[in-house]
């Protein structure tokens, strides 16, 4: 169980304003929300790669927030983070990445037969054909084709909670449903905890027991997909309807803008 | 008028100050980092294979042009100085001017020269790409901590090499500045190293090698910090591989105006 509690984050200006949610264990949790918003910041709270300057993230119970070296990694190894452009090391092969993947002790004996079974497994389980890609460069292979290698160096070392930055960004249709229908497989097969930060909609009304839609660093809804559907509010029917519902939420939002630099 | 003149040296003293508070930043993360790798490579936590792959690419992957300078340095060296020797000076003397030339100043700061431009430069693009393209970011995530799998290997292979690499240069400058001294003034070899004897120092080539150490841990230190502090995008790169080649050159030749009292008198 993932919960963020009142969390607060500011760079040049404030990003997060208190956000507090709970995500259950097994469950799948869309974030949606404008660009800028803070869901990727929220998202790097949840393994740490971000500290809250107020509020704490716990995993299982055990704070995020204020831990550091052993305790710290050992959060780390129950997360998988698959990276908005697959963040994969330019000068590995994809062996060598999915590898890194593994905890320290496996990785060290990355020529044993056990460990190379391990790395072709997480890659056909992401629809890819060991055989082809593993001695490859990130370089080599397409868009699509590195998320399925970020996606099988997160998954594995099977890890109880898989965090998604922006899973299909810059994909088209295509490879934007086999990440989906590769979500869910994952999610059904390993009864893993997901969050996912996405911008489309449709991609997090299909994979997600709920979504949470966040504006100016708060939580604006959470619910099922029905409830999102169903909702009367002009700023979530924008993203459940975006053609017919875009312009209203716009004036909204440009008022509320004008309200928080009035108030700043 | 009296405005203006407070108005400007108010200005000048704010930025004084950011100076100041920017100087003191970046020395106070470069000595976390530096305690940082020193705590990662006693507790053994810093791959030998990536020191290795380090040496290889800093050490011996610098020989080619750290010859070259070297070479160029002492026939340069020599030439002007059989020039300078052409009245009532001993010409053998110029085989210790040669020497002290090259094992005291030359070898160890052209040596540094060649580093930061060839190695320095090249940590800071690579380890600043990273950062802009989240790879750092995947390593934390993975478990794994980049001052033990990027910082330290860098360092200590810089530590390494460079005072090897100096003992080189300081060979290598100070042989061709022989050879130059025979074809462009006639001095013998004989000449040459009788002059070189007379007022040589056996502390003189530690003293080299000394800030060949120094500079050699103080380079791929300043290249990694400002890799690590790199952002947004190509652009953040470009401008973090500059300041980082700029603070190298600096501090470098800043180190080297404090050794000669330090150490020489």
């Amino acid at each position: 169980m993932i919960e963020y509690i009142d969390v607060h984050k500011a760079f040049d200006r404030p990003v997060l304003s208190g956000v507090s949610l709970t995500v259950e264990t097994g469950e799948t949790l869309s974030i949606l929300g404008p660009s800028g918003t803070g869901k990727s910041v929220l998202l790097k709270t949840t393994n740490g790669l971000l500290v809250p300057d107020r509020g704490d993230v716990r995993i299982d119970g055990q704070s995020v927030s204020n831990s550091d070296g052993g305790a710290l990694g050992g959060i780390r190894r129950k997360v998988g983070y698959v990276f908005q452009y697959a963040a994969l090391f330019d000068s590995m092969n994809v062996f060598e990445n999915v590898v890194t993947g593994l905890p320290d002790g496996e990785a060290k004996r990355a020529r044993s037969p056990e460990v190379l079974g391990k790395v072709c497994d997480a890659l056909e389980d992401v629809n890819l054909d060991p055989a082809v890609v593993l001695r490859k460069l990130p370089s080599e292979l397409s868009g699509g084709m590195r998320k399925r290698v970020g996606l099988a160096r997160a998954i594995v070392g099977r890890p109880e909670i898989l965090l998604y930055d922006e899973p299909v960004t810059g994909l088209d249709p295509v490879n934007t449903a086999t990440i989906s229908r590769l979500i869910l497989e994952i999610r059904d097969r390993t009864h893993v905890t997901s969050v996912v930060v996405t911008h489309d909609v449709e991609q997090a009304l299909e994979i997600s027991d709920r979504l949470a839609l966040l504006t100016h660093g708060k939580l604006r809804f959470v619910g099922t997909p029905g409830e999102f559907r169903a909702s009367a509010d002009p700023v979530v029917r924008a993203f459940a309807d975006r053609r017919a519902a875009a312009e209203a939420a716009l004036q909204l939002v440009e008022e509320e803008d004008k309200e928080i630099e009035e108030e700043s | 008028m009296k405005t203006l003149a407070r108005r400007t040296v108010l200005a000048l003293l704010c930025r004084l100050g950011r100076t100041a508070g920017t100087v003191a930043r970046h020395a106070g993360e470069m000595t976390l980092l530096a305690f940082r790798v020193a705590a990662a490579t006693l507790t053994g936590r810093v791959a030998l294979r990536d020191v290795l792959i380090q040496l290889q690419s800093i050490g011996v992957g610098s020989i080619p042009l750290v010859a070259v300078t070297a070479i160029l340095s002492g026939v340069v060296t020599s030439q002007q100085g059989g020039y300078q020797f052409t009245s009532s000076i001993p010409l053998y003397v110029l085989g210790s001017v040669v020497t002290s030339s090259i094992i005291l100043e030359l070898g160890p700061v052209m040596t540094s020269f060649v580093l930061i431009g060839r190695v320095g430069a090249r940590i800071t693009a690579e380890l600043g790409t990273m950062k802009v393209s989240e790879q750092i970011d995947a390593l934390h995530s993975l478990g794994r901590d980049p001052v033990c799998v990027l910082a330290a290997p860098r360092i200590i292979a810089g530590t390494i090499s460079m005072p090897l690499l100096v003992g080189l240069a300081d060979f290598i400058g100070v042989f061709a500045g022989l050879v130059a001294a025979r074809f462009s003034i006639g001095l013998g070899a004989d000449s040459f190293l009788f002059g070189a004897r007379l007022y040589w120092h056996s502390w003189d080539l530690l003293y080299s090698i000394t800030k060949g150490f120094v500079f050699g841990f103080i380079i791929p230190l300043i290249s990694v910090h400002m890799g690590f502090g790199t952002r947004g995008g190509a652009e953040g790169v470009g401008r973090a591989t500059t300041s980082a080649v700029v603070l190298m050159i600096i501090t470098v030749l800043v180190l080297d105006a404090t050794f000669p009292p330090l150490f020489l008198n």
